[in-house]
């Protein structure tokens, strides 16, 4: 009789066991704990106004900043009823890639420009996209990745110089990125 | 969707003239917007950006009016690649009055893309007058916010402000409240970052104030500049309540103060009226008369009023009338076998004065029953000893010496001690060191009549008296007439500080009682003879 109990007890045991490795295996605790959604937006306000300050030191380079071959930008243009009509996936949908295709522009620059003060700018602002994805993550965005053949869908633009590349940048993150993040979801619910 | 005009199409056929009735009821919003640039915006042409986002670029025209100004406006989107066929295009222009003499001349479009350049170009006849590159989304004009209501706190000081914001796509709107003293032109402003009510504070109790407010879109999406004012809200703030209790304390308080200031001012009113009114210090209590009656003529006053005389003090004239005094002789105490010469005048009559005697003078020249066995002053002694004196006088009338004139004005008298009774030495000598200086002198004048003053010498046989009194006399006249019944002799008793004198008359020298006759008693003032020892010389002094 006790051997009997020894043994119901055995199964007990790890009858919880499992239990347990089958509830952690569901919760997944390895992945990384959501990020505290960053609704306050002066963080992007300081990003936008580097972008500013980027575009105008690259107006002043005309002749060096020329590039050779024209660059795939978003299409920073809002038309704000337009805009308002498009659900929030897609505005964010339309943000991120967007962001992509500056990052890459950007990137591309840094071969063609040797001025120090405009590299600078140039990683402040690859630096500053990047922040603003992980704003975008912690608002609980989709995220989404940018194929080759998704450049198409959305508009975009093509420039051919530094400074046009530039103000593209700064005119899409306070237009198309603020409105998107000052009116995410995950921050209207405490705001009245 | 056309991107110029306005959305309601069917206006569009309306004649120039009419084109500000169709805005209906936001002619008046226009129109104050149209104004607030046109005074505070530089560029040209003028654009703002509505709620409804119809951007408005007006210019004013220039040139004579009435005449038809044909502008042309035209647009350009910046774009890297073509939007499309609303990329660039040209608007219809329209005119309007804006009061007095002012018109402009706009265009809208209705069409809104945000965060892209725009061009504009005004030409006129072919030729571009204005031009200008902007965002739409950096030149909203908003209209005035709404509702604006004001009132009062429980604080008379303090008043609420609450407005509705206008309408607007974005909530980051900044908030300008003015307020002012109803027809004061200095007023304050009150910067409200995205609420719609503010506390008003730091206001003057009981007075008409006048409240407004504006709205302006600020942010990196969306900028612009202020919106026109709201009409003015008129309101008077509460005045000033003062608490009963407060007024009461406040005014028992004062009470008490009051109080207590009186009481301490009255006790120390003379202190008090001293510091603030000195008194001045005036002679008049010393001059009688002086001001009030000679009003301060000095002179007159001394000349006129006898109380001039009772002014004089008293140390002034301590000293008499000098009297001119004849001392015959002096009799010193030594026996009277010594050379003494005295020589007797009469005294001058003028002496006489109630003064203070000493008790042995009196002894001296009165009746011997009067003294007392006091002091060394033996009466019948003293008494037989000085008609011993005279009696040598009459006998030897040439013994006085050759007279020597001395000053008239010294009087010095030396009190001679030794004068003592040989049998009394020893009774007296204990009393001599104390009763040195007041041992009288005795002096015995004798008055010979009024016609002639003589000459005489009387040697002082000692005077060693450390207070020396001394008369100095005068005897013009060298002869001593003999003696006779005429003479009036007077016993002169010099205490040092009084000196007696009683008259004794010739015919009873040789009566040893001696009539107490009336006692002159004189005071005389002491000179202590500074350097030299002058030997006595008694010389007669005219007694007229």
């Amino acid at each position: 009789m006790c051997q009997g109990y020894k043994r119901s007890l055995k199964l007990q045991e790890s009858g919880i066991f499992a239990l347990l490795l089958m509830v952690l295996e569901w919760a997944q605790p390895g992945l990384p704990s959501p990020l505290r959604p960053i609704c306050d937006l002066r963080a992007l306000d300081l990003f936008i106004k580097e972008a500013q300050k980027a575009e105008d030191a690259m107006r002043s380079c005309k002749d060096a900043c020329t590039l050779t071959e024209p660059l795939t930008v978003p299409q920073p243009s809002v038309d704000y009823n337009v805009w308002k009509r498009r659900d929030m996936e897609q505005q964010a949908q339309e943000v991120q890639s967007g962001l992509w295709m500056l990052n890459q522009a950007i990137n591309s620059l840094k071969t063609s420009i040797n001025n120090t003060v405009l590299l600078s700018h140039i990683d402040n602002s690859l630096g500053n996209i990047i922040s603003i994805g992980q704003v975008l993550r912690s608002l609980s965005f989709q995220e989404y990745t940018p194929s080759a053949t998704a450049s198409g869908s959305t508009e975009t633009w093509r420039v051919s110089s530094a400074s046009a590349l530039f103000q593209v940048h700064f005119n899409f993150l306070r237009g198309k990125v603020r409105l998107l993040l000052s009116h995410a979801p995950v921050c209207q619910q405490g705001v009245s | 969707m056309p991107v110029c005009g306005v959305k309601v199409a069917w206006w569009l056929s309306v004649h120039v003239g009419f084109l500000h009735l169709f805005y209906g009821e936001g002619s008046q919003g226009f129109q104050s917007k149209v104004k607030l640039l046109l005074e505070s915006d530089p560029a040209n042409p003028k654009c703002f950006l509505e709620l409804d986002k119809k951007l408005t670029c007006f210019w004013e025209e220039m040139g004579e009016n009435g005449t038809a100004n044909q502008y042309n406006f035209h647009y350009t989107y910046q774009v890297s690649s073509p939007i499309g066929s609303q990329d660039s295009g040209t608007c219809n222009v329209s005119s309007l009055s804006v009061g007095g003499r002012r018109n402009i001349s706009f265009s809208q479009m209705s069409r809104v893309i945000f965060y892209v350049p725009l061009d504009v170009y005004v030409s006129q006849n072919g030729r571009v007058i204005h031009q200008r590159s902007l965002y739409m989304d950096q030149v909203f004009l908003l209209d005035p916010p709404k509702n604006l209501t004001v009132q009062r706190t429980a604080n008379p000081a303090q008043l609420r402000v609450s407005w509705v914001s206008p309408d607007f796509i974005d909530d980051g709107l900044m908030y300008e409240i003015s307020y002012a003293i109803t027809g004061s032109l200095m007023g304050k402003v009150e910067k409200v970052p995205t609420k719609t009510r503010v506390l008003l504070q730091g206001l003057q109790p009981g007075a008409s104030y006048t409240v407004r407010a504006r709205a302006k879109p600020v942010g990196l999406s969306f900028s612009g500049t202020w919106s026109p004012w709201t009409p003015p809200v008129f309101i008077e703030t509460s005045p000033i309540d003062m608490d009963p209790l407060i007024l009461s304390l406040g005014l028992t308080i004062s009470l008490i103060f009051l109080l207590l200031s009186l009481t301490v001012f009255l006790s120390h009113r003379r202190f008090l009226l001293k510091k603030v009114w000195p008194i001045i210090p005036t002679p008049e209590n010393k001059f009688p008369g002086l001001f009030s009656v000679y009003g301060g003529d000095f002179q007159e006053w001394m000349g006129n009023s006898s109380e001039g005389l009772r002014w004089i003090p008293a140390h002034c004239c301590t000293e008499e009338r000098p009297s001119p005094l004849e001392v015959l002789s002096e009799v010193s105490v030594p026996p009277p076998a010594s050379s003494h010469t005295e020589n007797i005048k009469n005294p001058s009559p003028e002496a006489e004065r109630g003064t203070r005697e000493e008790g042995n003078t009196n002894r001296s020249s009165r009746h011997p029953a009067d003294g007392d066995s006091a002091t060394w002053w033996r009466s019948p002694s003293h008494e037989e000893w000085l008609m011993a004196q005279l009696r040598e006088l009459q006998h030897h009338p040439r013994l006085f010496s050759p007279p020597s004139l001395l000053e008239s004005q010294d009087a010095y008298v030396s009190l001679d001690q030794s004068s003592q009774q040989p049998e009394e030495e020893t009774e007296a000598a204990a009393l001599d060191d104390i009763m040195e200086e007041t041992v009288p002198m005795q002096t015995l004048f004798a008055g010979m009549g009024a016609e002639s003053s003589d000459l005489g010498s009387i040697q002082q046989s000692s005077g060693s008296g450390q207070l020396s009194s001394q008369s100095s006399f005068e005897y013009p006249n060298h002869t001593w007439p003999p003696k006779g019944p005429g003479y009036t002799y007077m016993a002169v008793a010099d205490s040092g500080i009084s000196m007696d004198y009683s008259p004794m008359s010739s015919s009873r020298i040789a009566d040893l009682r001696i009539i107490p006759g009336p006692t002159y008693t004189n005071l005389y003032k002491n000179n202590v003879p500074t350097h030299k020892q002058r030997p006595f010389v008694g010389q007669p002094i005219n007694s007229r």
